[in-house]
């Protein structure tokens, strides 16, 4: 049959078409993993059983397949007479999952910052909440800014999962074509493809966003 | 001229260095005769070190020639092999190998480079860890050294291939007060022993008691070479002479 | 179905989850040190080329990846089972990732270690293999623990190309059995004790590997 060019070329704007898709569940859950990550850490950090209860979450949450977990809230919350569209229920899974992973880069973000910060809040007579709000996290967020970026790369490359869940992101869309038309190949390939061009372009601009970052060395 | 070359260890003509625009050495010339022991000093940036790791290829250079025993560095790798393995270098950082024992430090290029079986490297290891006085640690890694200690087995690593010639760059600097003089009382044993030295170092106490020469570098040049008794004594460059004031207060 | 029939049917999954994660080691491990090395060494064209095939299996996302190579290697004529496709694109991909901790633990090297090599007349050679390599294959230890427990999660896509892993046989009972609230958590758990002991090996060994190396730098 060999891989006919033409045809793998008629099936780029199709799947192009479905990236505002990839992108939109990306920054979304993205945002998601940020929100429930940060929460995470919070809970986490003054330790005690709750403490490690979340940690041990984390540890979990790490130890296991995002694809495992796109099932588990597919197939279980119906279960519950919870019915989600696919995307919510994508969108919230790859949320969980990387919140394991920033809860990580949450901590590194908050250990890095200097103790006597968190003293001197203390000492100003600011609430735990203020202290966190006022104080820790607008230094945090230069701390975080790159590892968040790697992370929105990895969470880019993971949204062609939702496809499993027909979704119609880009992966999803090379899927439809390939059923319709009995050819997989020309359409998965032109699929990943772009999926590289597009994490590679997403990378080096975090790459220039952490140097753009780090360049002043003093404020 | 190469009658004259054949008594010398080391012999630099017209050696010139730059880093992209910025001009390293310039200029230089000295000759080491066998045996001698030569000190290098100057303010930081003289490019005093810079000089001192063209003499075993760890830099290259752009204008001029460098000799180490007749033989022209810096045409053919192989050259520069066969210099380096005539001269032992030791580093202002140490650098030893954090992985291997002491013992492992020593032996490593007596196995490698000169093809020794183990346990005839290992017995010349102990000969020159006992020369440093510092056997027992053999087993040891260097992390549980101290930093003297440390500063010898690079010494005894660096002897062990034989060298005609070893390189100090300032072997002390990153010392503590206490340290450094168990490290300069090895090195002054080596000069006693007739080893041809070439040290970069501000310890002006050793280079009065062990050199034959010093040579002091100031941006690049070398502006002055003298007896230690003269330089000390009367040294004639007024750049020489700053220096070694600041160094006395 | 009983708690026990559905951990016996995962588990029946075992083999090939363990199988595809042993087989893409055997991928990962050359890729990720070969090319790692490459990268360290080579210069102008010769380290693009090294970085080209990098980027293509590290920055690519990896389902798509699975997928492109399940369906479009036939079609040119390269037919291979799905335990092989399976084991050499998620080893490759792992490779990818391990290569880039390669090349950091060779740069992170103070660059004495090198000096010290050649002024003791090493070859290239003995330096790389001596010096430079156990030293950061040591310190990088933790991160390719991490990169294990990451292949064995990614294992999971395997069930969408047809291997009977345990996610395959998960899906495989929940549609004998409409109980997916006890068969996906079953299947997490199980991921979880696959991964979980390999986290922990990994901490361990940050914890032996950092001392050593504030040791190193400390002085």
């Amino acid at each position: 049959m060999g891989f006919d060019i033409d045809f793998a070329l008629s099936t780029v704007p199709a799947i192009l078409g479905a990236i505002g898709m990839t992108l939109l569940v990306a920054l979304a859950s993205c945002l998601g993993a940020a929100t429930f990550g940060f929460c995470l850490e919070i809970l986490r950090r003054p330790g005690g059983i709750l403490g490690l209860v979340v940690r041990f979450l984390i540890d979990f949450i790490r130890a296991t397949p995002v694809l495992v977990w796109l099932y588990c809230l597919y197939f279980i919350l119906p279960f519950y007479g919870l019915r989600l569209s696919a995307l919510t229920v994508g969108i919230t899974g790859l949320s969980l999952y990387y919140s394991g992973y920033l809860a990580e880069v949450f901590k590194a973000g908050i250990d890095a910052i200097a103790k006597g910060q968190q003293e001197a809040a203390r000492a100003l007579g600011l609430g735990r909440l203020d202290s966190i709000i006022f104080v820790i996290a607008p230094q945090m967020l230069r701390n975080i800014a790159a590892p968040m970026g790697n992370y929105f790369v990895s969470i880019l490359k993971a949204t062609p999962y939702l496809a499993v869940l027909a979704v119609p992101e880009m992966l999803g869309q090379a899927f439809d074509i390939a059923s319709e038309t009995y050819r997989y190949a020309e359409p998965l390939t032109v699929a990943g493809l772009i999926f590289l061009a597009l994490a590679l372009a997403i990378a080096q601009a975090v790459k220039w966003l952490e140097r753009r970052l780090s360049a002043p060395t003093s404020r | 001229m190469q009658d004259t070359s054949q008594d010398l260890a080391v012999e630099i003509t017209a050696l010139h260095k730059w880093y992209g625009a910025f001009h390293v050495l310039q200029e230089i010339s000295l000759s080491v005769q066998r045996g001698a022991r030569i000190v290098i000093c100057g303010p930081s940036g003289s490019g005093k070190s810079t000089l001192i790791r063209c003499l075993n290829g760890l830099e290259t250079y752009q204008r001029g020639t460098v000799r180490l025993d007749g033989i022209r560095l810096g045409d053919d790798a192989r050259q520069t092999t066969l210099a380096r393995r005539r001269t032992g270098m030791v580093f202002q950082s140490f650098n030893l190998f954090p992985h291997l024992t002491v013992l492992a430090n020593c032996t490593l290029a007596l196995r490698r480079v000169a093809g020794m079986a183990r346990h005839e490297a290992e017995s010349l290891a102990y000969h020159h860890l006992d020369k440093v006085r510092i056997p027992d640690q053999a087993r040891k890694y260097p992390a549980q050294l101290s930093g003297g200690q440390q500063q010898r087995v690079a010494i005894a690593r660096a002897l062990c291939l034989n060298p005609h010639l070893m390189l100090f760059d300032e072997p002390t600097s990153a010392l503590d007060p206490e340290m450094i003089k168990e490290v300069l009382e090895v090195m002054t044993g080596l000069a006693q022993d007739g080893m041809t030295m070439i040290c970069v170092t501000h310890e002006m106490g050793f280079a009065r008691e062990v050199a034959d020469e010093v040579v002091f570098m100031d941006q690049g040049r070398i502006v002055e070479q003298a007896a230690p008794s003269t330089f000390f004594a009367t040294p004639s460059h007024p750049r020489a002479r700053t220096f070694l004031n600041t160094l006395l207060h | 179905m009983s708690m026990l029939d559905i951990w016996l049917g995962i588990l029946q999954g075992f083999r090939v989850t363990a199988s595809v994660t042993l087989y893409g080691l055997v991928f990962a491990i050359p890729f990720g040190l070969v090319f790692g090395v490459a990268q360290y060494l080579t210069t102008g064209l010769a380290r693009v080329i090294v970085t080209a095939v990098i980027e293509f299996w590290r920055s690519s996302a990896v389902i798509i990846l699975l997928f492109v190579f399940y369906y479009a290697m036939p079609v040119i004529g390269v037919t291979l089972p799905a335990m092989a496709v399976g084991a050499m694109v998620l080893g490759l991909n792992v490779g990818g990732y391990a290569s880039q901790a390669v090349r950091a633990g060779l740069q992170a090297l103070d660059r004495g270690q090198k000096e010290a090599g050649q002024a003791l007349g090493l070859s290239r050679q003995a330096i790389l293999l001596r010096i430079e390599l156990p030293q950061a294959l040591v310190a990088m230890s933790p991160t390719f623990i991490n990169l294990v427990i990451q292949l064995v999660k990614a294992t999971s896509l395997v069930s969408l190309i047809t291997l009977t892993d345990m996610t395959f046989r998960a899906k495989e009972i929940a549609q004998i059995a409409y109980e997916p609230v006890p068969i996906y958590l079953s299947l997490l758990l199980a991921y979880f004790v696959a991964c979980y002991p390999i986290a922990l090996v990994g901490r361990w060994l940050e914890r032996r590997v950092n001392p050593a190396r504030e040791a190193r730098h400390g002085l």
